[in-house]
Formats: C-alpha cells, structure tokens, sequence
C-alpha cells in the first residue's frame, strides 16, 4: 500500500506570551481610550500567525495598525450613522418616521455583513503570506451582496430552514475565491446533508440534556473541514479532520475550568489550547510540491472590512 | 564575523533556499545554491531593507517592492552585530512590547499593575466620570428627559387626582433648596414607595401615605427623593451603569461568553452598590433640608419604622436590594435626632397634613 502524503500546521504559541500581550494591549487600549485597539488587534495576530508552522515555515501577517486604525475609524463612522439614523427616527416620537429609522437600521446592519465579509476576507488574505506568498480573495462584493441578501430573505420565509443552504453556498463561494498563490480552493458540503446534521444534532441534543453536543460541534467542525479541497494544478489535496467528541469535551471542559478558575485572567492559555486542538486535528492529503506554489495576488490595504466584521463580531479565521 | 546563515524566499517562488547572508558596508549580499547547483546571489541595498514587527527570536526582513524577498534568521547575535555594522541605520524599533522579550516578573509585574489600574478606574474613575458627566447635563433637557419618562411609565398607574393636589400643597410649604420643578403625583397602590424621576417628578404610592402619623414623615419622604433629584441620582446611575457595560465590553472583548456573564453580575453588583451610596446620600441631604426648615427629625425614625413593618418580612431577602437595610438607616436616623437643635411647630404645614389625611379618608 502506497503511504499516503499528508502534512499538518503546528501552533507554537505560548500562554505566557500571549498574556504579556494582551496585558499591554489593554493597558494601552484604556490608557489611549481604546484609540489603540487597531494597533492592538494587529500585534495579536502578527503573533498568532508568527507561532503557525507549516513544513518548517511560519506565516506571517503583514498588517499594520495604522491600516487598521484607518479601517477602525471609518467602521466607527459607518456605525455612528446607522445609530445616529436610529436614535434620531427615536426621537422624532412619530410612528411613521420611528418605523422607517428602524428600518433603515437593520437592513443597514443586514447590508453590513456581507460587505464586511468581503472587507475583511480580502484583506486578511491579501496580508497573510507563508514563505514570502501571499494569499488572496477573488470574490466580488455584489455576488456576495446579492447572494447574502437573497439567502437572508428566503431564511426568513422558511422560517430558518434555508439557513443551512445558504452557510453552505456562502462558504462555497468564499473558498471558490480563495487563492494561496496560484493554488485554488473549493468547498465540497451540501445543503441537504448540512441540514439534517443540524436537526440530528439539536434534537439528540435536546433528548440527551445536552450530552450530545460534543458530537454536534465535533460533526460541524469535521463537516467544515473534511469538504474543503485544495488544488495545486492538477493535484487535489483534501482537507481531513481527526477531531473526536471526546476529544473536544476534553479541551471544552479544561478551557471553562482555566477560564473559571482564573477569573478569566487565564484565557490566553485556554486559546493556546484551542489553536493546538485545531492545528493538531487537521490533516491536509495529497502529493503538495511546497517549493513550487507561484506568488499571484496583489496587495490590498483597505482594512475597513476587517474592523467592520470585527465590530459585528464575525469569525473568519 | 559579517555571516549569517539564513532561509531566503524570493518573493515569486515558495521555494526556501538556504542561504548566507554577508553584511557588506552598504549592502546585504545573500547567496544560494538554486535548486540546479548553480551558485546565485542577490543584492540588497541597504536603505531598501526592513524589519519585521516580531514577537519570538525569529528574526525577519524583507525587501524591495510587493512581492518582496524576504530572509528569516534565527541567529540570537543578529541584532547586536547589525547596530554595530551599521550605527546609522536602526533595524530593531524599540516597541513597547519587547517588554515580553524580558523575564516573567516582569510580566508578572506589568499584569498586576494592569490589573490594580483597571480595578481603580472601575471602582474609583467610573463614578467620578459618571457624576462628571451628570453635573454637565444642561437642567432643561434633563427636565424634558424626566417629563417624556414619566408620561411613559405614568399611564400603567391609577392617579388619585385628589391625594395629588393636596400633597403638592404640602410640598410647597417646605422650602426644598432646589431649583428643580418638584412635582408630585400619587397613585393608587398598595405598596410603601416612592420615587423619583430626573428633572423633578416625584411618584408617590398611596400605600405609603396610609401608613403615616405625622406631616414630618411625609416631609422626610419627600426631602429624600427632592435631594435624588437635586443631586441627579437616576442620571448618574444612568452614566455609571453605561459606563461601566463599555468598560467591560471593551476590555473583554473578545474572551469568550462565561467570563462576560460573570462580568455583567459583577457590573450588576457594583451598581447596586453605588446606588446604595446615593441612597444614603439622598437620606442626609434630606436631612439637612429638615434642618434648613428647623422641621423636627424624627420624622426620618418615624418614616424608616414605617417602612420596616412594612416591608420587614422581606428584609432578610434584601441584601442586593437597592436601598440600604432600613435598620442601618434607622439608626443613622436616631443618631442625628439625638444632636438636633430647636424645632419648630409649623402650624401651616400641619393644616395642609390634616388635608392630606381627610383626603386619605
């Protein structure tokens, strides 16, 4: 039987030094009354890219708080004025105009999300690179738009149930635009299946008192993983996923005690932890020629999108 | 001396090549063997080299415009040897986070300094923001702010339009030192409460008004909530507990969702906490209306009785309650009738009682 090629990213962080971060990002956070939160956000994951190892290279984030302050200033203005539309149609005291501010607020908030999907995606990938190759996301902001807003209203109408086709489509499209040089990737998962994995795994967990929910998360994140491809020319490299239920009660039970215990103070550690269970529980197969990926993407500095996700809280990465 | 081993990416290829690196006067000169064997070299200029930001003892540099080259050395003696071969040029900024570079007392130190800084301005600056940002809240929009409350929560009560118009009466024969528009009203319901709104409305429930003897336990109620409107209590509360979601928001922002629970009670506790201090502010400013008035002080220790039978059962359950015991206030009560001075018998005021009590009838 011929060994199968499979590599792995390590996570060499440590809960000291993210700690030392952290203290002085909050320290000068409240010192400078939170103007230095983009610079802070930035240090954070210069250093969590710097501890990611893949074949004896770490990656590295190239961007800078100053891009990020000026996406952080225009977020907190786009902010400003959806609220300021808010609060000011709340004090007119007039229903009609009281309905349309609202309005205007969450389709506003609606709107947001995918721009800020697209924002940050395109800059996040723009300013990440591994051995001097940048990453990058083709995606248009319309199609994102439209199949967002779209998906959002068919949700609505089935009452939730289009949610799972619409996850699936949004990461369909996300990882079609993806590029790490000149190689593409693509996301393989299904509504269908996304779904019932769903509607098993909130009943079991229901019936179980929440017992189950170890092997929903575990399902979810192996759904996540196991789909994605990845291709370098003609060779495809899947995506594979060793985590168990056991092994996330494990990391989510030590986590909530860490965190408990400490009064929080110890979170670092736990998200050490986390990183390491992730890195440690992803396998990429296949035949990848880690000396021959081309530099294809071009730079892309505007990190509005990256705060504006940040605000609305969207994990990308 | 000037050589350095080195990892060398071109900016074009993923490939690494092992390289070294040689500090020449006004340039860096990296050569290669490329994967063919055949001997390559490239050629940084000086002012075209930058470092990367870095947090372990990875040491990065790039070069040139995007795609840049890049070389990664891990040689500790770097740092030291560049500031010597080139005095002019700087390669390592000094950051303020190389204080991780250092020993963990340090950490250790820097976190407790963090720590005691953010505990004072919760417990300390917080309040004092709050209480600076309520003195510069202009008077009208506070009044116009009480006035949209009241007419808001007004509706989900039954007013006694009688008891209203007489206790109104009773208040403006008392001079409360405020400047503020007191206005009264009473509403029909059982139990012993007051309140008061920003900018001068005062609800008064007629349960509370059954259970009294005497006019100075009416005006003792009344001299405590003038003095939370007086000394813009709900406003500050207001700002206090604003302020203090935002500070824990911004400062947990992104740990995960037990600790913000956790965070929440504890802003929670503190509020209750603050607002007890404002409450037994509200009970000395009171007083000190009484005095100003020569009205006999008793009518606190009257007032406070009334309320613990009133609500004595319950008293045990109170210890988050928003008021402080009522025994505790009892006795400061007593305390301050035993060191009060001459009173006087005000026979206007007691008339205007007698209207207020045929009106309870």
């Amino acid at each position: 039987m011929e060994q199968q090629e499979t590599r792995q990213l390590t996570f060499h962080g440590e809960g000291a030094k993210l700690f030392g971060i952290y203290i002085v990002n909050i320290l000068l956070t409240i010192v400078t009354f939170g103007l230095y939160y983009p610079w802070a956000r930035a240090a954070l994951l210069k250093y969590m890219y710097e501890e990611s190892e893949l074949e004896g290279s770490r990656f590295t984030f190239h961007g800078t708080g100053k891009e990020m302050f000026l996406g952080f200033i225009k977020a907190i203005g786009i902010f400003l004025v959806l609220y300021g539309i808010l609060f000011g149609a709340a004090a007119t005291q007039k229903p009609t105009i009281m309905l349309l501010g609202f309005a205007v607020f969450y389709i506003g908030l609606l709107l947001l999300i995918p721009i800020a999907i697209h924002g940050a995606l395109r800059y996040r990938a723009s300013r990440s690179s591994w051995r001097g190759i940048h990453f990058g996301y083709r995606g248009d902001r319309k199609e994102l738009l439209n199949t967002f807003v779209i998906g959002s209203i068919i949700t609505l109408v089935t009452f939730g149930i289009y949610g799972a086709w619409l996850v699936i489509e949004l990461r369909k499209y996300i990882f079609k635009n993806l590029r790490f040089g000149n190689i593409t990737f693509s996301y393989e998962g299904e509504g269908g299946a996304f779904f019932w994995l769903n509607i098993k795994g909130y009943f079991l967990t229901l019936l179980t008192f929440g017992i189950y929910g170890f092997w929903w998360v575990k399902d979810l994140f192996n759904y996540y993983v196991n789909n994605i491809r990845m291709y370098q020319g003609e060779t495809r490299l899947a995506f594979r996923s060793t985590a168990t239920a056991g092994g996330y009660f494990k990391l989510l039970i030590v986590n909530v005690l860490i965190v408990v215990l400490s009064l929080g103070l110890a979170t670092p550690w736990a998200i050490v932890r986390t990183m390491q269970f992730v890195f440690s529980n992803i396998h990429i197969d296949g035949p990848l020629d880690v000396d021959a990926i081309i530099q294809t993407e071009a730079d892309y500095t505007d990190a509005t999108g990256e705060d504006l996700a940040d605000m609305i809280d969207i994990g990308i990465v | 001396m000037y050589n350095f081993s080195v990892r060398y990416h071109d900016g074009r290829l993923s490939i690494a090549h092992d390289a070294t690196l040689t500090l020449m006067p006004d340039h860096w000169l990296i050569h290669y063997r490329d994967p063919s064997g055949e001997l390559t070299s490239v050629r940084w200029a000086l002012q075209g080299i930058s470092t990367d930001e870095n947090f372990s003892n990875l040491f990065i540099f790039r070069y040139g415009e995007f795609p840049q080259q890049t070389i990664e050395c891990k040689e500790d003696s770097l740092p030291q040897i560049l500031r010597k071969r080139y005095p002019e040029k700087v390669f390592f900024r000094r950051r303020i986070t190389d204080i991780f570079k250092l020993n963990n007392t340090t950490i250790v130190g820097v976190a407790l300094a963090v720590l005691m800084l953010m505990g004072l301005g919760y417990w300390f600056g917080l309040p004092w923001l709050a209480g600076a940002a309520a003195s510069r809240f202009p008077v009208s929009t506070e009044v116009q702010l009480g006035d949209t409350m009241y007419e808001n929560m007004i509706r989900a009560y039954d007013v006694d339009q009688g008891l209203t118009a007489v206790t109104n009466d009773f208040a403006k024969a008392i001079d409360f030192k405020t400047h503020y528009p007191i206005r009264i009203t009473v509403v029909k319901d059982k139990e012993a409460n007051a309140f008061a709104l920003p900018g001068g409305r005062i609800v008064v429930f007629d349960g509370i008004l059954r259970k009294m003897h005497t006019k100075e336990e009416l005006a003792a109620l009344l001299a405590h909530e003038v003095s939370h409107v007086h000394y813009r209590h709900s406003l500050r509360n207001i700002f206090r507990s604003l302020g203090g979601y935002l500070f824990l928001s911004l400062l947990l922002n992104d740990i995960n969702g037990v600790v913000t629970v956790l965070a929440d009670n504890s802003n929670m506790l503190a509020n209750l906490t603050y607002s007890r201090e404002l409450e037994t502010e509200a009970d000395s400013k009171g007083m000190a209306i009484f005095k100003a008035n020569r009205l006999d002080l008793k009518g606190f220790v009257d007032l406070f009785t009334v309320l613990k039978s009133a609500r004595g059962e319950v008293e045990s359950l109170k210890l988050l309650s928003t008021h402080p015991l009522t025994a505790d206030r009892l006795r400061a009560a007593e305390e301050m009738v035993k060191g009060q001075g001459q009173v006087r018998e005000d026979e206007r005021l007691e008339r205007k009682w007698e209207a207020i009590e045929n009106e309870l009838k």
